[in-house]
């Protein structure tokens, strides 16, 4: 079997680098983070584990493991944990400090993130429409319009009940910016300036 | 004494509807009882003052024939001086009976039988009971406590002594006061948040003993002799002093597990490198921590494992939790890592663990298996399946492994072969144990002057025997209690708490002593066995059996007891084969005339009668609580209580059998490895001497099938009238006793 060695500087930089980092130190190591995950079968590792592996050293593992921006911010561990363990924040935190690394985990994520950040910058709203369709075409062209084909049925629905408005493709026609678009975009390059990473 | 006897009849909680009272003032007139009254409700203010004004009025000996004697104590206390027996109509013959004509105004025929029986017993025990004289020693009763062992649960349980007002004589064996407190460099967090570790505390402890004028210290001592008995210990010092005291706390710790004996698992002695958690402690205590830059501890070195001590010594993960935090605190860069195989955290210490956690220490979960310890360019590395990553992993660059090694019995010469022994095949494991017992024997903290030999008995680890839960610091000799670690592994906080209870219980047994009075479980009991000597065969069987040492013997066999040493459990009486052992109240002849007042209907009548001896403590409240919660069972059925399972003397079942009385069965506590029984051996012993009832049976040419001992604990409410109904339908296979009608 594969002997690993056990590395102090990896944990240390988490505790230091990571929001709330520290709190990997109080794990306990139960598991309920991990069964209580709704996407615990989607998780290659689940965040009991990326706990281990972080006191381990395992900064390949951590750092490449899709699961750190599988996470969608249920909430369900953090608020199961024993320990108090803010699981959210230093799954966000990891994913964050992963980018920063200019290491991408998990690309669809990445991908999704860029989609909704320039809709956010460019218009000052989430359009809806328009996300999903960016996120889609990022496949490629042949790729994004099989995809929007297997959602037909989503969109037919959300559009008779007047939850989603008609676009022809991305920007056809362009979504209305908000009123003071200038005042938020500086906003937002503050945000940005301040974020140790960035999502896309 | 002359005695005025008066039988008061209740008609309460349905007894008035079920019973024909006309037949029963009868039957107590044929024993004896000729002044009978009966009330409505015997438990009112009214019906007490009824019984109150006969006692003014001269009666002495009431027998109140209504409710369990386990209920309405207060009520029908009439002084120590007013015997009252009690015939339990209600639960014994009312509640538990079926009768055949339900609902009718004239009595079941069965039920009335049984009430009738049960008067009659009574009347006979009445008849044969005295009024308990306490007894004296001939001495002035000494109330002194003798502490020994002065460590944390030593001195603490002499300032507790002190403090209650006895003087109390410290007995250490090393120069100076402190035992292993003394040797620590901190405690694990005791108090809340449970987040700093805190100084031992000695020096203020001692210093408060060294103030106190009731404690007298004897440093460089240890106890050459214990004789005697509560009320009365004669101690000798090995300096030579003497002294007299009433109680004993023997509070001598612990000694660490062997390290040698880990060394072909985890490497001890291969490197300097690798100690053990009492090592840890010294360096912490000469400030010897600060260099380490990365520092591994291996739980349960030693510890649950079948080939070195199987249990769990329950204070080693919170040692490591502590020297870990001491080894952050002197080098917060430091690498710690623990790795274990449950971390055990009683009490608080759960908080001390996330302390630890939060101060960056690295835990890693291992399987059964040591990790590997191994060597390379002076330091050590570790290799060891990480169960949390599912994987082996190495720690290298080590500067130290500590073992968290156990705690064991303090006696050098416990062998580890009972503790082996526990997989073994039962014939090889006695053998070992009986070796064992032996070797522990030849080495003593007390060196009682005991017939059974000088130590506290012990139980499976070697540990001194006591109930764990409802009498921790109770031994099995009478007047010595146990405090600390000598009697199982524990935390300091604990040792203190113990050291407390220890002493006051001490102090009360000097003072029930002094009373003449049982210490517990029989708390208050006046009466104590008396020996008819003249008839007496120095059988030793007395001697031997009594679970509590309380008999030694003068070099001619004969039996010398010391009441005060004694339980009143009626071990003795239930050993001797020539019924010389009897209390005022209780006896060989009272029980026999018992089970001889039963009337035996004739074979004919189809009606065959089951007597079972149920001892007082476990199985009749449970018989009592089946009663109450509505089971029924055979109206064939006799109960006698007994003292203890261990007081059943042979030849009762003999009386029973030749009196034409189908069945015995003897209702007793649990015994064994996990013993319930209050007397510790008794119902061990009644199993023993029950096993050995076939001689008399074929004496008597009856089936073995007759008699059974069955075990019945508090809460088994439900098993009793199973068991019954079971025994029921065997003596009826056996068919009806041929002694009937002789």
């Amino acid at each position: 079997m594969a002997t690993k060695a056990y590395d102090k500087s990896f944990r240390e930089e988490v505790y230091q680098n990571v929001d709330s980092g520290e709190d990997v130190k109080l794990c306990m190591q139960c598991g309920v983070c991990g069964i209580t995950c709704p996407l615990r079968d989607e998780m290659t590792h689940g965040p009991r584990q990326l706990w281990s592996l972080i006191r381990a050293g395992k900064r390949d593992e951590v750092m490449n493991s899709p699961d750190i921006m599988l996470c969608t911010s249920c909430y369900s561990c953090k608020v199961r944990c024993p320990r108090g363990v803010k699981v959210i924040d230093v799954m966000h935190g990891l994913a964050h400090y992963a980018l920063e690394q200019g290491i991408v985990p998990r690309k669809e994520t990445s991908k999704f993130g860029k989609a909704f950040w320039d809709s956010i910058y460019k218009t000052g709203r989430v359009d809806e429409t328009e996300v999903p369709m960016r996120y889609t075409m990022m496949a490629g062209p042949i790729h994004g319009i099989f995809n929007m084909l297997e959602m037909m049925d989503i969109g037919r629905a959300l559009l008779s009940h007047k939850r989603m408005k008609f676009k022809i493709g991305p920007g056809l026609p362009p979504s209305k910016k908000i009123k003071g678009m200038k005042g938020l975009k500086k906003m937002l390059n503050k945000a940005k300036a301040m974020s140790p990473g960035k999502e896309g | 004494m002359d005695k005025n006897q008066a039988c008061y009849l209740c008609k309460g909680c349905g007894l008035g509807e079920a019973l024909d009272f006309d037949n029963l003032e009868e039957v107590l007139g044929e024993s004896g009882v000729s002044e009978v009254k009966t009330h409505d409700a015997l438990c009112s203010p009214d019906g007490v003052a009824l019984i109150q004004a006969d006692v003014d009025g001269g009666v002495n000996a009431v027998l109140i024939g209504a409710c369990s004697s386990r209920v309405k104590t207060d009520e029908f206390n009439f002084g120590s001086q007013v015997i009252v027996e009690r015939a339990s109509l209600r639960e014994q013959a009312l509640m538990c009976s079926e009768a055949e004509y339900e609902g009718e105004e004239t009595a079941g025929e069965d039920r009335q039988m049984l009430a009738a029986d049960y008067l009659r017993m009574s009347a006979v025990k009445l008849a044969k009971s005295n009024v308990p004289v306490p007894f004296k020693l001939e001495l002035e009763p000494e109330t002194a406590l003798m502490v020994v062992g002065g460590g944390v649960a030593g001195i603490n349980a002499a300032l507790a002594g002190a403090k209650a007002g006895v003087q109390v004589y410290l007995v250490e064996k090393e120069a100076a006061l402190g035992g292993f407190l003394g040797k620590m460099a901190k405690l694990a967090p005791e108090t809340p948040p449970y987040q700093e570790l805190e100084d031992t505390g000695l020096e203020e402890l001692v210093a408060q003993v060294e103030a106190d004028g009731k404690i007298k210290v004897y440093t460089g001592n240890t106890v050459d002799k214990t004789a005697g008995a509560p009320g009365n210990f004669t101690v000798t010092l090995s300096g030579g002093d003497t002294f007299r005291c009433g109680a004993i706390v023997q509070a001598t710790g612990w000694l660490p597990y062997e390290p040698e004996k880990l060394a072909d698992e985890l490497a001890y002695g291969s490197n300097p490198g690798i100690i053990t958690n009492v090592d840890m402690e010294a360096k912490a205590k000469a400030g010897e921590l600060g260099g380490l830059g990365a520092v591994a501890f291996i739980q349960c070195a030693g510890s649950r494992d079948q080939n070195h001590l199987p249990y769990c010594s329950a204070v080693c993960c919170t040692v490591s939790l502590k020297q870990a935090m001491m080894v952050k605190e002197a080098n917060p860069e430091a690498a710690v890592y623990v790795i274990y195989k449950d971390i055990r955290t009683p009490g608080q210490s759960e908080e001390v663990y996330r302390e630890a956690q939060r101060k960056g220490v690295v835990f890693i979960r291992r399987d059964e298996d040591y990790p590997k310890i191994s060597e390379s360019g002076g330091k050590l590395a570790i290799e060891t399946m990480d169960m949390t990553l599912n994987d082996t992993v190495e720690i290298d660059e080590l500067d130290m492994v500590v073992l968290a090694t156990g705690l064991k019995p303090n006696n050098p010469k416990v062998v580890d072969a009972p503790l082996v022994a526990l997989g073994m095949d039962q014939e090889a494991a006695k053998k070992l144990a009986a070796e064992s017992k032996a070797a522990c024997d030849s080495w003593s903290v007390l060196n009682l002057q005991y017939r059974q030999g000088p130590n506290l008995p012990t139980l499976k680890y070697a540990y001194p025997d006591s109930h764990f839960i409802c009498f921790p610091y109770e031994t099995r000799r009478t007047g010595i209690y146990t405090a600390g670690t000598v009697r199982r592994p524990m935390r300091v906080s604990q040792a203190v708490e113990d050291a407390t209870g220890a002493a006051l219980k001490a102090i009360q047994a000097a003072h029930a002593a002094a009373e003449g009075v049982a210490v517990h479980p029989r708390s208050g009991d006046m009466s104590f066995p008396e020996f008819a000597m003249q008839r007496c065969t120095q059988c030793k069987r007395c001697t031997e059996e009594c679970p509590f040492g309380a008999i030694n013997e003068d070099e001619k066999a004969n039996p010398l007891p010391n009441p005060t040493r004694c339980r009143r459990c009626g071990v003795c009486m239930g050993a001797c084969p020539e019924r010389i052992i009897s209390f005022k109240n209780y006896s060989v002849d009272m029980i026999g005339s018992m089970i001889k007042s039963i009337e035996v209907p004739e074979e004919d009548e189809e009606k065959p009668r089951v007597i079972i001896l149920a001892c007082e403590n476990d199985a009749l409240p449970a018989i009592d609580m089946a009663a109450r919660k509505g089971h029924k069972w055979s109206p064939y059925i006799r109960f006698i209580p007994v003292r203890c399972l261990g007081s059943v003397n042979l030849v009762w079942i003999a009386d029973a059998l030749s009196s034409g009385i189908d069945g015995v069965m003897l209702f007793g506590c649990r015994h064994g490895e996990d013993y319930q029984c209050h007397f510790i051996k008794g119902s061990e012993l009644a199993n023993v001497r029950m096993s050995k009832i076939s001689e008399t049976l074929d004496r008597l040419v009856l089936e073995s099938d007759r008699v059974r001992v069955e075990e019945i604990s508090f809460n088994e409410v439900d098993r009793v009238p199973e068991i019954i109904a079971e025994f029921m339908e065997t003596i009826e296979e056996v068919g009806p006793n041929p002694y009937k009608g002789f």
